[in-house]
Parts: structure tokens; sequence; C-alpha cells
């Protein structure tokens, strides 16, 4: 909170230094983000893959895995589950849907299984291994769509049918009217919901945050170790190919080149700022969506990648007011 | 196939490859002395993005290149120095923060560009740091030796070399990264030394992007293009050692040049195959493939 509210304040500042009312700015916002239909849904389309991806994000890092690769994981995964998808194409919706996004999840989870075989074995960090992964992971990607997959002249791949598109918000609520927010929104919640079960309420999670905790402590406890690291790798990073649903069956009907934009990275933000916990992830991830949007409407007045920087202020605010906060207690010896 | 041959066995291919290697080898030296210091800087890509930036800004409102210098090392020791006191004195995660700062990097510049230039893509044409003239007619390597960085990079190699391991500077900071506690009890102030660690290291990727964006003669989003991280894989094949960083970095540079080569030459050879060269090296280097490679033994550890 302390570090939104300094964000906040550094924000005013800045717009005034650029010659801006601040208050212009945030009613444009606030009248763009929450009083439009348009707005909101974008809000809420463009929040669905941010839950996706840090959910899965959360998994690795409740078990103290440092997983920087989404961003390969999730493009892994995203383009598997084209290919499958228009592969599969004139089965029934339901079956080709869920085979898909089967694929999908292991294409990604194998990506990170090969990092957390890696410190497993050979007891190197997954920091350093699921960064080189990133860039092997886009360049054979983008290897196979140019030499491969990709229509000609283009970076994306074929379109699946026009009747394998998930359902749009606007089908069923007008007030969404040409906001391209589906079905998979509900599906990116229900993803959060079942994450903060795992985590929380299970046998498994509960391994899962003592090795986060205290890898040592946890052997002793008799608990399997490198088995919970594996199986949590594997998991956080097969569920971040699910925003590929929300792209690929939600949005435009095929992989492109290119689309995640760097959402792994600031899907590592939205997590931290949620403090891995998945119901914190859906509100972090509006927030972060919002900001997102919400440059778009303010465009006009000031630049809209003013947000861009707002994003990276909170995380860097976050990381300092946490931080601070707990040395002040520890002086205080109340903690 | 036989151009593509006959271009990389040529002195011009040569030439490419180590001034190529100027950016790779500043880039990861920085980010060796930080880890030496124990402090792990991921956020060397961001470093010499922010370079890159403000070396174009100040050039384009100043017109004078050590003016330009001078203000763009600045910044980039002032959001060292912030790096330095979230990951050193508040202990937070170093790659959390590396994380952060690369995409506030990112955003800043992105925001700067729209707001000073009106443009989401590229500066204004800048002209780039002056080449040393009279070192231009040394035959053959003179085109190595003028230009001012590059020249700056191979002496580097061994200035940093001595730095490290021959003098007590060196082995202060050795000292942080290996067992600062011991070092602590010896007398010697731990943190400091990881500061000067940090802020050396945005200094020489600093050097870097100021290359690139003399090189390109204009700043344009994105021109890093993952080259701080290869500096990173640099550093963990050199095992953390000058001299073989120096010789990853030319095998890096190598692979770009080829890139290059084969893209000119339009030869029917994936060109992302030989990008995803330097990441594959590195994995199978810290699995182990490919000798064995040992980091300082307190990095990463906050202290």
């Amino acid at each position: 909170m302390l570090s939104l509210a300094f964000t906040f304040a550094l924000l005013v500042t800045l717009i005034t230094v650029i010659g801006k009312d601040p208050f212009d700015v945030f009613l444009l916002i606030y009248s763009d983000v929450f009083a439009s239909g348009y707005g909101a849904g974008q809000t809420l389309f463009k929040a669905t893959p941010l839950i996706f991806i840090s959910c899965g994000l959360a998994i690795c890092f409740h078990a103290s895995i440092f997983n920087i690769g989404a961003e390969g994981q999730l493009n892994a995964g995203s383009f598997v589950m084209a290919l499958t998808a228009v592969s599969l194409e004139g089965l029934p919706f339901a079956l080709q849907l869920l085979l898909s996004v089967l694929a999908g999840f292991l294409a990604a989870g194998l990506t990170g299984l090969i990092p957390a075989l890696i410190k497993v074995k050979k007891g190197v960090s997954e920091v350093i291994t699921t960064i080189m992964m990133n860039f092997v992971i886009l360049a054979l990607v983008n290897y196979l769509m140019v030499d491969f997959f990709a229509v000609k002249s283009t970076l994306r791949t074929v379109s699946i049918q026009e009747s394998s598109l998930l359902t749009k918000a606007s089908a069923v609520f007008p007030f969404f009217e040409g906001s391209s927010l589906n079905i998979s929104f509900v599906l990116a919640i229900l993803t959060a919901l079942a994450v903060y079960v795992i985590i929380y309420k299970t046998t498994f999670g509960y391994k899962l945050r003592a090795v986060g905790f205290n890898e040592t402590a946890s052997k002793y406890l008799g608990i399997n170790v490198n088995k919970v690291l594996l199986v949590s790798f594997f998991a956080g990073a097969g569920i971040t190919a699910l925003a590929g649903v929300n792209f690929i069956f939600g949005y435009k009907g095929y992989y492109e080149l290119g689309f995640s934009n760097n959402i792994g990275f600031t899907a590592i933000a939205v997590s931290l700022l949620a403090r891995n916990n998945p119901i914190g992830i859906i509100f972090s991830s509006l927030l972060f969506a919002a900001l997102d949007y919400g440059g778009l409407a303010v465009n006009q007045v000031v630049p809209k990648e003013v947000m861009l920087l707002v994003q990276g202020l909170i995380i860097i605010s976050i990381l300092a007011s946490d931080s601070l906060v707990k040395n002040f207690y520890r002086k205080k010896g109340a903690v | 196939m036989t151009e593509v041959l006959s271009a990389v066995f040529s002195v011009a291919f040569l030439t490419q490859v180590f001034r190529l290697m100027t950016p790779y080898y500043l880039g990861a030296s920085g980010a060796n002395f930080s880890e030496r210091a124990g402090v792990i800087n991921i956020s060397i890509e961001g470093f010499m993005n922010l370079a890159a930036f403000s070396f174009a800004v100040f050039m384009i409102f100043t017109g004078s290149p050590a003016t330009a210098l001078a203000l763009s090392l600045l910044s980039n020791l002032l959001f060292a120095l912030l790096f330095a006191s979230l990951t050193v004195s508040l202990k937070i995660n170093q790659i959390v923060t590396g994380v952060g700062f690369n995409l506030l990097i990112a955003g800043l510049t992105k925001f700067l560009m729209v707001l000073l230039f009106s443009s989401s893509s590229n500066t204004p044409r800048i002209e780039g740091l002056p080449d040393i003239p009279f070192l231009k007619s040394v035959p053959l390597i003179g085109e190595v030796l003028s230009d001012t960085l590059t020249l700056f990079s191979i002496l580097l190699v061994f200035v940093s070399g001595y730095l490290l391991f021959r003098t007590r500077f060196g082995l202060r900071l050795r000292s942080a990264g290996e067992n600062p506690w011991a070092a602590e009890t010896l007398g010697i102030k731990v943190r400091a030394y990881k500061y000067y660690g940090v802020l050396i290291s945005s200094v020489l990727s600093a050097l870097g992007g100021i290359w690139l964006v003399s090189e390109q003669h204009n700043y344009s989003d994105g021109m890093i293009a993952g080259r701080g991280y290869i500096a990173l894989a640099a550093m963990i094949i050199g095992k953390w050692k000058p001299l073989n960083i120096f010789y990853a970095c030319i095998l890096f540079a190598g692979f770009e040049a080829l890139e290059i080569a084969l893209q000119i030459s339009g030869a029917d050879i994936p060109t992302q195959l030989i990008q995803m060269l330097p990441y594959l090296i590195t994995i199978f280097v810290l699995v182990g493939f490919i000798g064995k490679t040992r980091p300082p033994a307190a990095d990463g550890v906050p202290y």
C-alpha cells in the first residue's frame, strides 16, 4: 500500500513536471477504464493472461524457484497449442480445446522441466538457465515459424475456424460491446482459485511451501524435495501456457510471434505485488491491466508509455517499502 | 556457401569480430566486477539500454561527445546507486531487483522517447564517440585499434585482470563475494566493496550501450536486443576470469559476425539457429558438459 501511494505521488509529480494537470489525467483513466463498457472489458481482457502467468509463477515462487523463464515457457506452450488446435480441426469443439490446452500445458511444462532437472541433478541455479532458455525457445519458435509454420509473409500460424473461438463477453453482456473480453477470463479466475487451494489447502501445497521456506529442514521431515521442485516447476511453467487460451481461442484464432510482448516478465512483478497469493494476483493483474489500458486512454495528454514507467516504479517501490517496513519492525523489536 | 566461407576467412571478418566483441566484453566485464563482489546483476541489459538512450539524448541536446559521455555515465551511476542501496543496504533479492530495473528502464526510455522526440521507435541521428585517428593508419588492425571503446575493451582485459587479482582493492572486492563474513572480521568494509562492484558494473555496461548507439548513429527501441544477457552468458562461460571472458566474447561476436555474413550472402542457413548458440552453450557449460564452472562462493547472498 505504501508503495502504491509512493508511486502515485511520483506519478502526480511527473505529470505536473511535464506541464499537464494530473487531475485531468486521472479523470481520463477513470472515465475510460471504469465508466465505459469497452474500457472495462479491455482491462479485464488484458488482465486474463496476467492472472494465468502470475499464478503459474506463484507456484514456483512459493517453492523458492526463481523462474525467470515464463516468457519462453508461455511462448512454447502457446505455439504448440495453436498448432494442435489447427491440426485437430473437425473434432468436437470441447475435445479440440481440451487437447490443445493439454498440449500447450505439456510443451510449456517441459520447457520448465529442463532448468528444473538441471537444478535438481547438477545444483545449478535456475535463474541463469531460465533466462538462457527464454532466448533459446524464442529463437527456436522463430525458426520453426519462419521456415515451416507461418502463413506466408506474416509471423502468424494458420487460423482456427471461426466456430472454434470462445464466446465473447459482449455476446452475453452487451455492456462490453466491442471489447475482446471472452470467457477465458472466467477460466483465469477459476485457475487462480484452484492454485490458491493447491498452495494453501493441500498436502502438496504444504510441502511446496515447506521446501520454499527451508529446503534442508524439509528433507529431514521426509519430504522428497527434488520431487516437489520438479513437479512445481513443471506445473508452474505449464500454467503459463494458458495465457495462449486467451489469445488463440479467445481473440485472434492463431499464434503470432511477439504476442507475449514481455508479459512473462511483467507477471513476475504482478505475482510479487500480491505476495504470490493467487487471490491477490487477480487484483494485482487488474491493476496492471488498468495501467496498461489506461495508458491508451491518456495517450492524447501524456504519452501512453508513462504507464510502463509506472509499472516499473511500482515494482521497485514494493521491493523497497517491503524491506523498509521489515527493518522498521525489526529495530522496534516487534519481529 | 563458398562465398560465406571466403567471407569468414578474411581480415575484414576478423576486424568485424573484434569490433562486435566490444559491447559484449564491456557488459560481461561489468557483470564480473559486480558478481566478484557477490552481487548478481541481471540488469546489465537495462544499464546498457539506459546509457545508450541517455547518450543519444545528451548528444542531441549538447552536441558534445565528451559532455554526453559524462552525463550518460552519471545517470547510470545514479541508477546503480539505487540498485546497490536496494540489494546491498536493504538486502532485497538481487534477481527480483534486476528484473524490476530492466522493466523500469525499458519503461522510462520508451516514455522519454515519446515525450522528447514524439516517436516510439527511434531518435534523430547522432554523431557517435569519435575514433582515434592516428591509429587508423596501423596496417591490418588499424580499424580495430582506432575504435576508442574497442581499444578500451582490449586494454580492459588486462586492466581488470590486474585490478581483480593483483591489487589490494581486487582482493578485498573478491573477498566480499567469496566469504563476506570472514572479510568483515578482517576489518574489510564488505558493503562498500559491494557498492564498488555494482557501480563499476554500471559504468562498464554503460560504455557497451554507448558503443552500440555510436555505431548505429541513433537510439532505437529494443536496440540492445539481449546483448546484456549474452554478456552474462560470456561471464559464466569465461568462469569469472577476465581473459576467459574475453575469449567467450570473441566467440559470441564471431557468431554474430557469421550471422551477418550469412544474411548478406543469402545462404539458406537459418540465422535463428546461430542466434541460439550463445545461450545453448551457456546451458551446456552450466550443466558441466563443457568444463567445470564455479561462481564466487557468496554470489547472490545478501550480506
